[in-house]
């Protein structure tokens, strides 16, 4: 089986983390499902610009199979469709059976990046999964949790399962150094790959946010002040 | 009551798109509210919803439709609730496993049923229900743009809309808190989906005064269970956290706080409030949308709330507010904190219960009229 793990690059932080919390998570479970004995293979995936490639490095040391970095746009500045159009084109081309990535894999948190390329799929979606196990030909149990109830399902691939991070700690490897594959690099200058024209607009217009921190000295003035926004 | 037939739409042919609706096809001024219902009931986030959607149909002269899924007909008492809060009319998508919770496997297409029928201008998802599982889908299905955790706004400006007429704009947090997106559905000539905040539902009053009437109509689109969804539920079980994510004032205590700290809260905790600890509600805490959302112990909180929301944060001794931390209001509390902090807080936390005429439980969620 072909796991694919989408990755994205994270906003510059101070601590230097090139993996963010729920793509740990996603990650984490791609290599336990394709741990020792098994013949699966682990391919991680990055939409992104050369510099942006932290999170595939590190996905390698902790040993995935591969690592690919989709190059040939700047999509920093895309809307979730259009991520979510060629990150389908991408899996589509590695032939995945098993895409996982993190709940919240774009850099406003949104999290419908993994519908879009869904959607673009033509395959299931299941958002909120904490745990994910191999359960026979062709299917994988999840457990997700979701209105009022934590429900464990059996759910048919190819799918894309969206991984949230739930209350284990992440279980990925720590950086080795012993995996010596590079990042390869998919172009998207490719006839099959025709693009929806770019909504910039989609993602909505920036309006500044000047917002301090007011100092109180006591319970009361903390919740009245918050009462007050 | 009307009835309609409307099949599921099944996924298209892999790599294939189903049109994108055109204004013309999505400018009519439709505010969709999906309901979360529990054990047939909506939740008090979606009876919020209806009510911030009413807050705005008058200047935005928009009609509001309270979308339900359900394997039967609603209660009439559940229908009026809808009514009151403000919903214009009511669309049940009915049909076998849509009691269950909404999943997009199984859910998706009849919400989508219900999107092509009344074709909205916002979606406007409620805190704690569906939202996560159905509203990035249902956005990506109709082109739609996708504002997680947003305020509504309306201004009277200029613009391609009849006189009297206000714009709706949504606003919300970029992930860094450095600055807002506002999203204008008139600008983007696309429908926009979005979550909204927990919060009191507004006493509002009569239809003039923004509020809604009990006698409403239901409109029902009869929908088949899908043919092959490829999905299977194995076991189903209460979630222990599910007040989390409905939380209007939500808590969030770090454990080295303690044990002890950490169930006095709890225990004192007024409605409306609800308090957990940070790292085993870890899950809970990144899907909820409080309105006011305070850190004890601690400043790494992650980014849930909406541009109206407040956070504030607790520190103790000569713990230092991070660069960058999410913080409209800190206090810093003395080093050690005894029994006088703890009382302190449980006090005042007092004054953000839910006031008892709404009938709202711990968990958000409002008691039958």
């Amino acid at each position: 089986m072909n796991l694919v793990v989408c990755l994205h690059a994270p906003p510059a932080s101070a601590d230097g983390q090139t993996l963010g919390r729920d793509d740990t998570h996603a990650l984490g479970h791609a290599l336990a499902l394709a741990g020792a004995g098994t013949s699966h293979r682990v391919t991680a995936l990055l939409a992104g610009t050369a510099v942006e490639t932290g999170a595939l490095h590190r996905a390698l040391a902790a040993g995935v199979h591969r690592a690919v970095r989709l190059g040939g746009d700047d999509f920093g500045a895309a809307d979730f469709h259009t991520v979510g159009q060629v990150l389908a084109v991408a899996i589509r081309r590695l032939d995945a059976d098993l895409i996982l990535t993190g709940g919240r894999s774009d850099d406003d948190g949104l999290g419908a990046v993994p519908a879009a390329a869904a959607r673009y799929l033509g395959i299931a979606y299941v958002p909120s999964v904490e745990e994910i196990a191999m359960a026979g030909d062709g299917l994988v149990e999840v457990v997700v949790r979701g209105a009022g109830r934590k429900r464990r399902l059996r759910v048919k691939i190819p799918a894309v399962l969206s991984v949230v991070a739930g209350p284990r700690d992440s279980v990925i490897p720590p950086d080795r150094t012993g995996n010596p594959a590079e990042v390869d690099l998919l172009s998207l200058a490719d006839p099959e790959a025709t693009l929806v024209r770019r909504r910039t607009e989609l993602l909505g217009r920036e309006e500044p946010a000047s917002r301090g921190t007011e100092e109180v000295t006591s319970a009361a003035a903390l919740v009245a002040a918050l009462s007050r926004g | 009551m009307d009835r309609a037939e409307c099949g599921w739409h099944d996924r298209p042919p892999s790599g294939a798109r189903r049109p994108a609706p055109t204004f013309e096809a999505t400018s009519l001024p439709n505010l969709l509210v999906p309901i979360d219902l529990r054990d047939g009931e909506p939740t008090g986030p979606s009876l919020f919803a209806l009510s911030e959607a009413r807050r705005i149909a008058h200047q935005a002269g928009a009609t509001i439709y309270a979308i339900a899924m359900n394997d039967r007909e609603l209660d009439p008492r559940v229908v009026s609730d809808l009514g009151r809060a403000g919903a214009d009319k009511v669309i049940l998508c009915e049909g076998a496993g849509l009691g269950a919770p909404p999943m997009e496997p199984t859910h998706g297409a009849a919400l989508l049923a219900a999107v092509e029928r009344v074709p909205p201008l916002l979606v406007l998802f409620p805190a704690g229900g569906a939202g996560p599982q159905l509203a990035p889908s249902l956005a990506a299905r109709i082109g739609a743009a996708f504002a997680a955790r947003a305020d509504l706004v309306v201004a009277e400006t200029d613009g391609p809309l009849a006189d009297g007429v206000g714009r709706v704009f949504l606003r919300r947090w970029r992930a860094d808190r450095s600055s807002y997106r506002r999203f204008d559905p008139v600008e983007i000539e696309r429908p926009v989906v979005a979550l909204l905040a927990s919060g009191h539902r507004r006493d509002q009053g009569g239809r003039g005064g923004q509020g809604g009437s009990e006698d409403i109509d239901v409109e029902v689109i009869a929908c088949a269970p899908p043919v092959q969804s490829g999905f299977q539920e194995i076991a189903s079980e209460p979630d222990e956290l599910a007040e989390v994510a409905l939380a209007r004032v939500l808590v969030v205590v770090d454990p080295a706080v303690g044990a002890q700290a950490l169930a006095r809260l709890t225990a004192e905790a007024p409605p409306g409030v609800v308090v957990v600890d940070r790292k085993a509600a870890a899950t809970a805490i990144a899907a909820s949308v409080p309105e006011i959302l305070i850190g004890v112990g601690h400043a790494d909180l992650p980014m849930v709330g909406t541009p109206r929301g407040r956070v504030g944060v607790i520190l103790f001794g000569d713990a230092v507010l991070p660069p960058g931390a999410l913080a409209d209001v800190l206090w810093r509390a003395p080093g050690n904190p005894a029994d006088v902090v703890w009382e302190d807080l449980t006090r005042a936390l007092a004054s953000l219960a839910v006031p008892a005429a709404q009938g709202i439980d711990g968990a958000g969620r409002e008691s039958p009229a």
